[in-house]
């Protein structure tokens, strides 16, 4: 998926809803309640926090190029896709941003580094400069090397065989592959930047940084299924157990221990605002919520089915047709898995 | 043990370089040392061999976070294992493991604004710090160009840790930044090191053109005639970039290098250079710490730099195998404008100084997020506190005028029309007798001495990742 294909297929998803800027925040992965929320309305889960590093000059150098190809109606604070844009495809892609939320980053450091080792040291090369220079990665890696018998020769071949056949696996076309084996340095060969790297498959530095997260995605993906011991053993601690961020997580351990919403906010010092998007994000992470100390199944029947007439996810656009509901509850509706309701 | 056995059990090496011995003597015999030595003569071995002597742990002072880690992984690399760095990005937790195993490192790296920090001042005095280390010491000058204010802050340190030795390590000191190490660290009769600061296989090059079209013509067609490995000093990010770009274009391997890039990517880019899969590296100045190859041939500045002293550095850095290496100075007319703009960039701004002053010690945090530079942030946090805000927003006033005359010396070497080499030599107080055979433009240089570029065609084989992982991790019978 290039990232102008991205950016389109997030735009599809919340078009008229969210302002043009909105898909930044996503694909940057900003931790604001509406954010969040967002991606659970519209089912945005595999393009949150893709790059984390997405700078907004080049994400306004797409919308530009939208409004210059006539994808994108000019002049309008919500996205306004034209009937053009509408008809584009775009590819499917294999990125799971929720699940995985930037932890590929540290997987490929892990790699890079485990990867350099063993070039050097089955090169017979001792000393070499780490391609990874974080104290935090460098021991982490030295531990890992330790545990799984590095030296030995059959380890190398293991780890060589898990390799291929996990990456072979892995969804992605051959050249997206590539791109990722690209950012990997061994004895005698360096990485490549990206800008190098996008040089030479003729796309840019960005589609090539978002074609390698893919991989990355995928090749977790396949790792988890098939369970190759050293890789696994690689991916520790890199698969969020819980999809809820921390001070959501305290909020739930509150409520579950008999507190109400106002005292959570008071023992926390926080404003119930605040504590009700974490309500929200519960609501919409956790299958087993229990909704109804905020909201009788009657509101929710109602708000699901205006939402849906409609075609609308804007508040006040429901606020008008039941003002009686009040906007934590129209977002708590919202935030419901569709199949709990 | 004499010193030569004590350098080959030690690391391997079978001989010092010059200057290494007589530093290393003056330290293990219990004096305070300030060692001038020219770029990539081994300072740091002044230090790592006595502490193999000296009961206690060796503390280094290191102005940069990066230069930090490049130490320490030279360290590492060397065999060292019971080393560490202190500086104030680290995590607390990690924070708190280093405290507690503090007396069991040989070699503890520090910034200096953490030297400063009274509860790690208490933590340094609950060990013996045999050697205390000033690394790159000309930064205690508040006229220099690489200013840290708390450099000036390290002498106060000093008697609470009951006075250990005093190491200062510099690569370029004038007569007046060697009085003022003196001064601000507080030692009294040092024993003074200073290397010879020429480098007799260096040639010095100044070519002059009428427009910067010109002069980008002039490289295209030299570095396709000349082998490198060599780097273009480019002065700015973007020209980097287009330096770079059209090198590219002219079929050679070249890349750009500066401190916008992600931090992977300069990495890839240093292990390109050092593996010989990149000839040319366009560059800022951010190019040069971290990178250790000998047999860099020419560095080419294609903007004048901002001082004598900068340049220097620079240039240093080819021709370390003492193999003859070319420095090439690209100068078209009104150059000095576009630097004294670049000098006045480096410098604090008004916005910077206010927002500092606005935050208070919250800002520190305006670093981190990128708000701040880091050099930015010492120097007016440093000054506020002396001067406050007005008083700094004078500082910052006088050290514009100050590094405008700098650039006005380095303009001195472009149109002083005279030797080059001794131009050099007495900005630093120094000359020589004994002049080389290729010395500068002035006196002519012989270029046939330059290898001439070897055409070579390395067709890239590694076009599917599989060949990519063989290449990388290769299987006998795979």
């Amino acid at each position: 998926m290039l990232f102008d294909e991205l950016v389109l297929t997030i735009m599809k998803a919340v078009n008229h809803q969210r302002t043009v800027s909105s898909p930044f925040h996503l694909i940057k992965g900003k931790k604001s309640g509406q954010t969040l929320q967002d991606i659970g309305y519209f089912h945005l889960y595999p393009y949150f926090s893709v790059l984390p590093r997405l700078e907004k000059a080049a994400y306004d150098q797409t919308v530009q190029r939208f409004y210059e190809q006539g994808l994108l109606v000019e002049g309008e604070e919500n996205i306004h896709l034209t009937a053009k844009a509408m008809a584009l495809q775009t590819p499917v892609p294999l990125l799971n941003g929720w699940k995985y939320r930037g932890n590929e980053a540290v997987f490929f450091q892990r790699l890079s580094l485990v990867i350099q080792t063993f070039s050097h040291v089955s090169q017979g090369i001792r000393i070499f400069d780490p391609v990874q220079t974080a104290e935090d990665i460098q021991s982490w890696v030295k531990s890992y090397l330790r545990a799984i018998r590095f030296r030995e020769p059959s380890v190398y071949a293991d780890f060589n065989a898990e390799l291929i056949t996990t990456f072979k696996a892995i969804q992605a076309t051959d050249q997206q592959k590539l791109m990722l084996m690209q950012r990997l340095s061994g004895y005698g060969l360096s990485g490549m930047t990206w800008k190098q790297i996008a040089g030479v498959h003729g796309i840019q530095p960005i589609d090539a940084q978002l074609q390698t997260v893919e991989v990355l995605h995928g090749w977790l993906e396949v790792i988890e299924q098939q369970r190759p011991p050293l890789l696994s053993l690689l991916a520790e601690g890199l698969v969020q157990q819980s999809a809820l961020t921390e001070t959501a997580k305290r909020t739930k351990s509150l409520f579950e221990n008999g507190h109400s919403l106002e005292e959570i906010a008071a023992i926390r010092r926080l404003k119930t605002s605040t504590i009700e998007d974490h309500f929200v994000e519960l609501a919409m992470n956790e299958p087993a919520f229990d909704h109804s100390s905020f909201l009788t199944n009657e509101i929710l029947k109602e708000i699901v089915a205006v939402s849906k007439a409609q075609k609308t996810k804007r508040l006040r656009d429901i606020k008008q047709k039941i003002p009686q509901a009040s906007y934590f509850q129209i977002r708590l509706a919202l935030a419901i898995k569709e199949e709990q309701q | 043990m004499n010193l030569d056995d004590l350098l080959f059990t030690t690391y391997g090496f079978a001989s010092f370089r010059p200057g290494q011995r007589e530093v290393i003597e003056a330290v293990l015999e219990g004096q305070d040392v300030i060692a001038l030595l020219p770029t990539g003569m081994g300072k740091s071995l002044c230090y790592q061999l006595p502490a193999h002597q000296l009961r206690g742990s060796v503390v280094i002072v290191s102005p940069l976070l990066s230069l930090m880690q490049d130490q320490v992984s030279q360290l590492k690399k060397m065999g060292e294992k019971s080393v560490v760095a202190i500086n104030s990005f680290m995590k607390s937790e990690d924070k708190a493991k280093v405290w507690k195993h503090l007396s069991s490192y040989r070699f503890i790296f520090i910034s200096p604004e953490m030297l400063t920090q009274d509860f790690v001042k208490r933590q340094l005095q609950r060990i013996q710090v045999s050697l205390l280390v000033a690394d790159e010491a000309h930064c205690i000058s508040q006229w220099g160009f690489d200013f840290r204010p708390d450099y000036l802050r390290i002498a106060e340190v000093i008697p609470l840790l009951g006075h250990p030795q005093v190491l200062a390590l510099t690569a370029t000191a004038t007569p007046k930044v060697t009085s003022e190490i003196k001064k601000y660290l507080a030692i009294e009769n040092p024993f003074v090191y200073q290397h010879p600061m020429d480098r007799p296989n260096i040639s010095y090059d100044v070519r002059k053109f009428k427009t910067q079209d010109e002069k980008t013509d002039w490289l295209v067609d030299f570095v396709t005639n000349f082998e490198g490995p060599g780097i273009v000093y480019a002065g700015t990010r973007k020209k980097s970039e287009h330096l770079a770009a059209l090198l590219t274009e002219a079929g050679l391997a070249a890349s750009y290098y500066h401190g916008g890039m992600e931090h992977q990517d300069r990495i890839f880019v240093q292990q390109q250079f050092q593996n010989g899969e990149l000839q040319w590296v366009c560059s800022t100045n951010a190019f040069g710490m971290g990178v250790h190859i000998a047999n860099i041939r020419h560095v080419i500045h294609f903007q004048m730099p901002t001082s004598v002293e900068g340049y220097v550095q620079e240039v240093g850095r080819a021709g370390r195998d003492g193999e003859p290496a070319l420095a090439t100075l690209l100068y078209a007319d009104g150059d000095e404008a576009l630097v004294e703009s670049l000098l006045i960039d480096e410098l604090p701004t008004e916005h910077e100084i206010y927002t500092v002053h606005k935050n208070g010690i919250q800002a520190s945090s305006l670093v981190e997020q990128g708000i701040i530079r880091e050099t930015a942030f010492r120097v007016i946090s440093y000054w506020l506190n002396q001067l406050g805000v007005e008083g700094t927003l004078q500082q910052i006033g006088k050290m514009q005028s100050e590094k405008l005359k700098q650039a006005a010396k380095m303009r001195g070497l472009i149109v002083g029309g005279r030797c080059i080499r001794d131009y050099l030599l007495e900005c630093f107080n120094q000359q020589t007798d004994r002049k080389p055979a290729n010395c500068c433009s002035f006196e002519g240089v012989d270029y046939t001495v330059y290898r001439k570029r070897i055409l070579k065609t390395t067709p890239d084989t590694l076009t599917s990742w599989e060949a990519r992982i063989q290449a990388l991790m290769p299987m006998k019978n795979g």
